[in-house]
């Protein structure tokens, strides 16, 4: 998904899901298998090992959207599934897949962070 | 990419607005995926507009406002709502109303109303060859597996595939990527769909987002089996498709399974493990006993009726026996409703308990006035109906196969199916 976007970097070294694990009126994480339980992804650049496949995945990122508590980018390690993808493109929320593994560890929580989805530039400022 | 004479006029606007949006979100769909150019889409089966989630059917009604329309033959997937008897149901009225504009708007696009999970019973089977779009991950599995058609797990975009006709080509549309990943040997005895679903689900919880080569079957599934056999491994894990010899296209029955792959040895244990994990209500702490997930074929609307003909569902429970349209008419032209209807079960098409308004993990507009019931337990036959009413409903489950689930209904005590 094309387009820039800045937020405060929020990482997570656990697969989420977009679907269940995620409270769309808050943005707050309530997947008791996420690391980032308690934490909202409203506004952040989300910086994910992967994303736990679900068809419906689309469908919630589209409602965060609404609502507006959606993560202003994701960034991955791995490729998204198609749903994810098409509700990023929906939701005009910039996705950066397969970014090198060892860049996660070089960025502290709440860093702030450019990204361009475009050119898959992902920057500290 | 490279891009036809078509999608290029397309996506300068020559077939209207609608179609040029549609067309620039499948290039970046397959610029993110690399895919090389775009394939024809023979078939779509497409976002019903969903009146649970806000805006959700607005993203269908503004399309048809539009003046979009549907370039391939498409099918819609299951809605919030019965919306022919949303009242036997306790659907709100406002709900019911907002699921008919998205019917509505549909009827403008030029799409097959049928509101199902299951667009193969209502006579939608791509063939063999075909490229396809799904947004039900069952219609994936079963179009790749079974018809041999080819599907991605589409989101949104399926409705992009069908305004345009056309996909770009990534993931399952490419023959590379549809080889089988695992060796799933099975021991376990299995009969019915309720085991299928169980079946499914113990393969998906392995696979994950693999293929799977089957064997230890032994005699070959029927059609109810082998759609029973897909949706549970599209529930528990991200299973697009599975190969089963002498069933999936391309592969002869006596095909050898793939070297060097990872085996998965499934038992009656596995089966087991499923269903107990699902039986979490007490014996008698259910309201809701569903029969029909993912929604019944004809040939299953003949088992309900025959198991339910003379019998009569108990004072405190409702038993729904869910299907679509098409299936719903043609049982009906049988005979099959009014023995169903007589025991004082109820037929429900275009949604089901987990899609209707009893799911809690929504975002309904607020002025729907929907109140999703608290219910006791819900009772089942099918292991990804049971998932999701876990996963929804937040209630409660329990599980048993369809026989057993209609005992159940009348009797008002579980009947489990037995081990050993």
């Amino acid at each position: 998904m094309k387009g820039p976007a800045a937020g405060p970097a929020l990482l997570s070294d656990t697969p989420l899901s977009f679907l269940g694990d995620l409270d769309i009126a808050t943005g707050r994480v309530v997947g008791q298998g996420s690391d980032l339980i308690g934490q909202s992804v409203a506004g952040t650049v989300l910086v994910l090992r992967a994303t736990r496949g679900s068809a419906g995945a689309w469908r919630f990122l589209y409602q965060l959207k609404r609502a507006g508590t959606h993560p202003a980018a994701i960034v991955l390690e791995g490729m998204p599934d198609p749903s994810v993808v098409q509700g990023a493109i929906l939701s005009f929320i910039p996705v950066i897949a397969n970014i090198p593994a060892d860049l996660r560890a070089t960025i502290a929580p709440g860093t702030p962070l450019s990204v361009d989805g475009a050119s898959g530039m992902v920057r500290a400022e | 990419m490279r891009l036809s004479e078509r999608d290029r006029a397309m996506l300068d606007g020559a077939f209207g607005e609608p179609a040029r949006r549609a067309m620039d979100g499948l290039v970046q769909l397959g610029e993110a995926f690399d895919a090389s150019d775009m394939v024809d889409i023979g078939y779509a089966h497409i976002h019903a507009g969903m009146a649970m989630y806000g805006g959700d059917v607005d993203l269908i009604t503004a399309l048809a406002a539009e003046g979009a329309t549907m370039r391939t033959v498409v099918s819609t997937n299951i809605a919030n709502a019965d919306m022919a008897r949303w009242q036997q149901t306790g659907a709100p009225p406002r709900l019911a109303a907002l699921q008919q504009r998205a019917e509505a708007a549909h009827k403008a696009l030029g799409g097959a109303t049928c509101f199902t999970c299951t667009p193969y019973f209502a006579g939608h089977r791509p063939t063999a060859g075909m490229h396809a779009a799904s947004i039900e991950s069952g219609v994936t599995i079963f179009a790749n597996s079974v018809l041999g058609a080819l599907a991605n797990r589409d989101g949104f975009f399926a409705v992009y595939a069908g305004m345009t006709g056309r996909y770009p080509r990534f993931g399952l549309h490419l023959p590379e990527n549809r080889v089988p990943t695992h060796h799933v040997a099975i021991s376990a005895a299995v009969s019915g769909t309720t085991d299928f679903t169980a079946l499914g689900y113990a393969i998906g919880a392995e696979v994950t987002d693999g293929i799977p080569f089957v064997t230890g079957l032994g005699a070959v599934p029927d059609e109810d089996e082998l759609d029973a056999m897909g949706v549970g491994m599209a529930t528990s894990g991200g299973v697009a498709m599975f190969v089963l010899p002498g069933v999936t296209p391309g592969f002869a029955g006596d095909a050898a399974p793939p070297a060097s792959v990872p085996q998965v040895a499934i038992g009656d244990g596995a089966i087991e493990a499923v269903y107990d994990k699902f039986c979490t209500a007490a014996v008698d702490g259910f309201d809701l006993v569903h029969l029909g997930c993912p929604h019944a074929s004809l040939a299953e609307m003949r088992v309900y009726a025959g198991l339910l003909a003379g019998r009569r569902i108990a004072d405190g429970v409702d038993c729904w026996v869910t299907t679509n349209r098409t299936v719903r008419s043609a049982a009906e032209a049988e005979g099959l409703l009014a023995p169903i209807e007589a025991a004082g079960a109820r037929v429900v098409s275009d949604t089901c308990p987990m899609s209707c308004h009893f799911a809690r993990t929504c975002s309904p507009d607020p002025s729907l006035g929907v109140t999703p019931p608290t219910l006791a337990g819900v009772l089942v036959d099918s292991v990804k109906q049971a998932h999701y009413v876990r996963d929804m409903i937040q209630c409660p489950t329990l599980v048993t196969t369809s026989a057993r689930a209609v005992e159940s209904a009348v009797t008002g005590r579980f009947v489990p199916r037995p081990f050993r």
